[in-house]
Parts: structure tokens; sequence; C-alpha cells
């Protein structure tokens, strides 16, 4: 069995990424991206206590390297513009409550850098200037290293292939659609479509076969548009008015399009803020639910039949201690189909007696290596 | 199979997701970043928080009243959790921690303290060699590390011949510089296999110090993205790696070029950062290398050219210990030996000169006796 691996080596780590979430979840219900609103917010959860308790100054490195990679994660996009401030208040924080020595610096890969410029052009111009210092004052305490990647890469696939959950409420909302409507495209397209019209028009031959377009194209297309804006105009007003409530508003990703939406404007016509909390809640248990190892659903009926065929006192004990699946020597064991009578050897006895040959089994007395 | 040479191959992205990189040039790698930074972005003087305030609130136009409040809001003790006169103790676990991380630590801390098992040896020491090296700065000038140099962390693993290393993957972490050549990387790798001692030496156990692999075989390569960088500094280096080109030649592979290793740094190698590639010497000794990370330089890293390679890194392997004395690390192996409980036996020096020699150093008995050098003796 291949051996453990030692905690925190690993890209992320998920307890860390709920608590990171909740504490931008807290964030977020501040509504404003004002630096005091989040220091209040990690003085309440006493955020800085993450790295408490660490004795060995490996793992205190191994961890450093973790939270700041989280904070990074929701530095960069998709996230809205105050989850990423956020994560820039993060990195600031972890940063510099670190408990490693030297302290171990942000990553920030080449890849990523004109979206940070970019980020922080934004921010100069809408005038943050709480925003612009914190980053300032990182780069001068030379908190950054310049990488090619985000992570050491070392060509480990990660054992479990967790579902990238992107924390949905903190994605901002959809803008494409309301870039193209105030882009100049649909001009551009009706130009195009008159263009194409005129010179059917001209030509007697295909003039009456051809009916590929649709002459109101672009009015229906705006239309479309119009609705879907006047949707997500209601829904988020709502989402956000719940987000105080219950702290998860239903916003959608960029590529879940239309269909999601509609059903979810169904959802929230239909039903009352109350039996809304009641479905988030339900929908969270239910991902929970999924997030358990393929491996071990599967195998739930199975241990139900070894249960079942166990003796009671067995069935007691069994309950007691954690769940592991039966050693393959226990597996190989049911496969040959030896019960406990036939096999009363010692694990040291290096050869089997003459009149049991047919298998040279060995087994220990007192505790059953395997249920049966 | 050499990249084609548009803008945008050098700006390194994944080719699988968290696993290794597409395949990028090191020295065009270093050069967009520098385009894109701030000389003081990456230089190792230490930041003057005060004048890059003052700098900051010229750009952005801050009136001197606005900047001291912003300075407050934003400053470290907006951070602090504890009273500033009670810090809490670091090493222990508060109890009823509410951050998950903590609880599930605090778990750990408690099942650890029902065990009676001392600290993990090899988290205790895995990151002494790191520390030693932390922000040391060179005496003179020129031996400082430029500013703007890559670094590069190279991972060498030991050759999977035991069963037990397919799930450990045992390794040493070398840091080199974008400047040094791959030579220098394998004069920076040391393996047991090339401290053997071929030969049987039990008539004159004296000499046998004096022939270690490493000076009879000297030959080596590298491969990196289909090229082979053999090591041809010494007259006696033969070319271990035509054969497997040529073998690739009749069976339908891709070409493989040649180069010299000692002609060749790492800014000009084009390679993916996580993707394995091969160190082979002694014939048929081989070692994975994994380059997983590259990057500039930064002021806290060891400045003193004359320290890289910098091993920041190594396994630590258990070591085979004496058949007599149980104490000290193995030497010796005999076969054949009357003397010995097993065939073969190993035997640390002291023990194996007291069994084998009389007080005039002459051999007793018939047995063949090797000179071993054991996987963990330099721990």
């Amino acid at each position: 069995m291949p051996r453990e691996r030692p905690i925190y080596s690993d890209f992320f780590y998920d307890p860390l990424t709920e608590d990171v979430e909740e504490l931008l979840a807290r964030f977020q219900q501040s509504d404003s991206i004002r630096y005091e609103y989040f220091s209040a917010a990690w003085r309440q959860m006493g955020f800085s206590d993450v790295f408490i308790g660490i004795v060995s100054m490996a793992e205190q490195k191994r961890f450093s390297r973790v939270t700041l990679a989280t904070a990074v994660k929701y530095f960069l996009p998709p996230y809205s513009y105050q989850i990423r401030v956020g994560g820039l208040y993060l990195m600031f924080g972890l940063y510099n409550t670190q408990l490693a020595v030297p302290p171990v610096q942000i990553r920030f890969a080449l890849k990523d850098w004109d979206i940070i410029q970019k980020f922080l052009k934004d921010s100069v111009n809408s005038g943050h200037q709480d925003v612009v210092y914190i980053y300032h004052k990182l780069v001068a305490a030379k908190a950054i290293h310049f990488t090619a990647m985000p992570h050491f890469l070392s060509f480990l696939k990660l054992r479990k292939r967790k579902q990238k959950t992107v924390c949905a409420g903190f994605i901002g909302r959809t803008m494409a659609v309301q870039e193209l409507f105030s882009a100049d495209i649909l001009e551009e397209v009706s130009n195009i479509e008159s263009q194409y019209e005129k010179l059917k028009e001209n030509t007697v031959a295909v003039r009456c076969e051809a009916s590929m377009t649709q002459r109101d194209f672009t009015a229906r297309l705006k239309d479309c548009m119009a609705e879907f804006l006047t949707w997500q105009q209601k829904t988020f007003s709502q989402a956000e008015a719940d987000n105080k409530g219950n702290g998860g508003g239903g916003d959608d990703d960029d590529e879940e399009e239309e269909e999601d939406e509609d059903e979810e404007e169904r959802d929230y016509k239909a039903s009352s803020s109350r039996a809304r909390l009641i479905s988030s809640i339900k929908q969270k248990s239910y991902s929970n639910f999924q997030e358990a190892p393929k491996a071990r659903r599967h195998r739930q009926p199975q241990k139900v039949k070894v249960e079942s065929s166990s003796s009671g006192s067995e069935q007691h004990y069994e309950s007691g201690r954690k769940r592991k699946p039966a050693s393959l020597r226990a597996r190989t064991w049911k496969s040959l189909g030896v019960t406990k009578d036939e096999s009363r050897m010692q694990v040291w006895l290096l050869s089997a007696p003459e009149q049991n040959e047919r298998v040279p089994v060995k087994r220990i007395k007192q505790t059953p290596p395997y249920k049966e | 199979m050499a990249a084609s040479k548009n803008a945008n191959t050098n700006i390194p992205d994944y080719e699988y997701t968290d696993v290794n990189t597409d395949i990028f040039h090191i020295d065009s790698f270093r050069t967009e970043w520098l385009n894109r930074l701030h000389p003081g972005d990456f230089s190792y003087q230490p930041g003057d928080q005060d004048s890059s305030d003052a700098l900051f609130a010229e750009e952005m136009g801050i009136s001197a009243d606005t900047m001291a409040e912003l300075k407050t809001v934003c400053s470290l003790d907006s951070l602090r959790c504890h009273p500033e006169d009670q810090p809490p103790d670091t090493d222990v676990v508060p109890p009823d921690p509410t951050l998950k991380t903590l609880i599930q630590r605090k778990k750990k801390q408690d099942y650890r303290d029902t065990r009676k098992i001392s600290k993990n040896r090899h988290d205790l020491y895995a990151d002494e060699l790191e520390r030693l090296t932390f922000g040391k700065k060179s005496e003179t000038l020129d031996d400082m590390v430029p500013e703007g140099e890559i670094l590069l962390n190279v991972n060498v693993y030991y050759p999977a011949i035991f069963e037990k290393f397919t799930h450990v993957r045992p390794h040493i972490t070398v840091l080199m510089m974008g400047s040094h050549t791959l030579a220098e990387l394998r004069d920076a790798i040391c393996c047991v296999s090339d401290l053997q001692v071929c030969g049987e030496f039990s008539n004159t156990p004296d000499m046998a110090p004096d022939f270690i692999s490493k000076d009879h075989f000297k030959s080596a390569f590298f491969y990196f993205e289909g090229v082979f960088y053999n090591d041809m500094r010494y007259p006696e280096c033969q070319d271990t790696s035509i054969t497997t080109i040529e073998w690739a030649k009749d069976r339908n592979f891709p070409t493989y070029t040649q180069a010299k290793m000692e002609d060749t740094r790492f800014v000009d190698l084009k390679i993916k950062v996580g993707f394995p590639y091969l160190y082979c010497h002694q014939g048929d000794c081989e070692h994975l290398v994994i380059i997983t990370d590259v990057r500039l330089t930064h002021k806290d890293d060891c400045l003193d050219k004359k320290l890289y390679p910098l091993l920041t890194h190594k396994h630590r392997v258990s070591t085979q210990k004496c058949a007599v004395c149980h104490v000290y690390i193995v030497r010796w192996v005999t076969t054949n030996d009357r003397f010995a409980p097993s065939n073969p036996c190993l035997f640390c020096d002291k023990c194996f000169r007291m069994l084998h020699y009389d007080t005039e150093g002459n051999k007793l008995g018939e047995f063949q006796a090797f000179p071993y050098v054991d996987r963990g003796a330099f721990n």
C-alpha cells in the first residue's frame, strides 16, 4: 500500500479552503471592499490562529505555502471583483501572520501577471486606495516570488481528483450579454443582413428558394437580451437580499447558459424565501454527499452483506471502530473459502504441516484479520 | 520536437493541469519577466516602507492626512487576533477551535498525544539545509548572485530499483542558477554507485579506497526534450547515449540529437516544468530528473554564488549495520567466509579487521572481501 504523503503537501487543503470561504463570505456580506471590513471579519474569526499548533518547521512551511496558494486562488479570476479584493487582503494577512521562518513567499506565475496588472489598473482607476496600498505594501515587503507556475510541479497526479468546486456565490455576474448589448455588433449584424437581402433580391435565381435567414433576426436577438437583462437584474437584487439572510445566493457560471437560468427563474418566482432557504440547505447536503469517494459508495451494499452474515459479538465490535475495507489477505482467504477450523496455524510457522498441504495458510488465533 | 518560436510559447502554461507545463525556453522566460517588472521588484535592497509609502501617495495623488489614515487602517495591528501582551502559545492548538483547519489539527494533535511516538526525524530535519543558507550574503560583491537571475529547483530521484522506492519517491533537491551548466548539476548529484569500489581486496584491505567508480567510468548523460547531453570533459569519457540513439533510429522513433553537457547552461534549455527527464551514469544507473520550479531570485535566497549548486533536501535512507557490533555502518561484505554467520555477510571496518586479520595484518583463513558503500552512508 502506498505510504501516506505528509500533511499539507497537496496544493490545497480542504478544511482551510472552507475556512477561507467562510471568511470571504463574511467579507462579501459587508457589501464593501474596504479593508476595515475585511480586518474586522479576520479578527472576528481569529484567522491568524490557523498557523497555531504546528510544531515542525517543515510542516509549518508546507502549510504556509498552502495558505498563500489558497489566497492567490481567490485573487485571480473567475471570482468577482469584491472576492478578488478579499483574496488580496487575505494574501496580505496570511503573509504577515505566518509563523514560518524565513517567511514563505507568495507565488505569482507569469501567465497570471497581465491579469494582476489589469486588476491593479482597474483599482487605481476607480480610486480604491486601500486595495492599491495593500498591494504596494506586499511588493515593498518583497513578499512575492516571480515564478513560472503557481505551484511546485513534480509530475504527481493528485490522488483523488476532486471536482473543482468553484464557490458560486463568489463569481461575478455574467457581463457578456451586457457587453454585447452595448457593443456595435448588433448594428453591424443588421447592416450585413440588409446588404445580404439586397444581394438576394438582385439575383433572380435564388430569390425564392433561399430562405435561411430570418429578417427580424436582430430585433429578436435584442428582445432576448433585454429579457435576460431584466431577469438578471431582478434575480440578483433578490439574491443579494437573500445573501444577507442565508449567506449563499445562486449566481451562475459563465458556461451555465440560459436553460439553467430559466429554471432558477421559475424557482424564484414560485417559492417563498423560506422554501428557498430549505432547498439551498438541501442542495448543500446533497453536494456534500456526492463528495464521498466513489469507491466507498460502491462498497456499501457489500458491507451490508458482510455484516449480516457476521456473528453478534463481532458485529458489535465492528461498529465501534472505523470501517476499513478488508485487507488483501482477508479477501484472498475469503475467496479461497477457508474457514476458521481448518487453519489453526501461527504466523511464524514457516512451513505448513503435511495434513494441510492444500493451501499454506497461516493464522493468528485471537483477532480475525477479516470480517466474516 | 522544438516548439515553434512565437511570442507566447515562452509564457509557460499547463500541458496537463497541475502536473506539468508546456515546453518553454528558460532564458526567454526570464526576459519575459524582466520586461514586465520594475527593477525594484526583484532587487535585493530591503523594501523601505516609508519611502515606498511616500511614492505611493505621490502616484495616487493622496493628501498626507488620507495617507496617515490609510496607514493606520492597513497596519499590521489590524490582523492581530489576541491582545498584544498575551500572545498565544504557538505550539499547541487552542482548546475549542472554531476554524475547520484547527478542528482537524486538534484531532490530529490529540491522536498524536495518545501515542508515544517521537517526532518524525525526516520532518525535523527536512528544511535544515535550507535554514542554514537562508539570506546568506557573500563576502565579496563578485560572488553575489546577480539580481534577476533564474533559480531552478531540480529534484533528482534515486533509481527505483528497490521495491520500497516505488512508494516513497526519495530524492535530493538541488537549487541551481540559470547560469550553471549541466555538468555542474552532474557534479552535485551524489549517488552511491559513483562511490562503489570494484574488486576483491581480502589480501590488501588498505588499498581499497583508492579505486572508486567515479574515477574509472566518467561517462554520463542527461536527457532533456529530445536531446542527449553527454559529459565529455575528460578524454576517457565515452558517448554512452549513442546506443540509445541508434536503437531508436531503427525503430521509427523521433530523431534524437546530442550536445555537450559542459557547454549547456540551464538558460539555454527548453524544458517542461514538472516533466520527468533522465540522468544516467555508470552505464546503467538511471535517475529521474524533474525541474519542479523556475523563478527569479529573491532577497531571502542564498545569495552566495559559491554555495551553489545548493542542496536543499536529501532523503534519509536507513543504513545497514555491521553484523558483529550492530553499531557502525557497513564497510565490507564477505563471501565464502568461515568466520561469518551468513553468506554474504556485512561488517564494519573495525570488526572486519579484528575478525579476519592478526595483529600483523595477515589474512586469516579463506574468504573474499569486497568493499561496500552503504546507501545511507552520507545522510
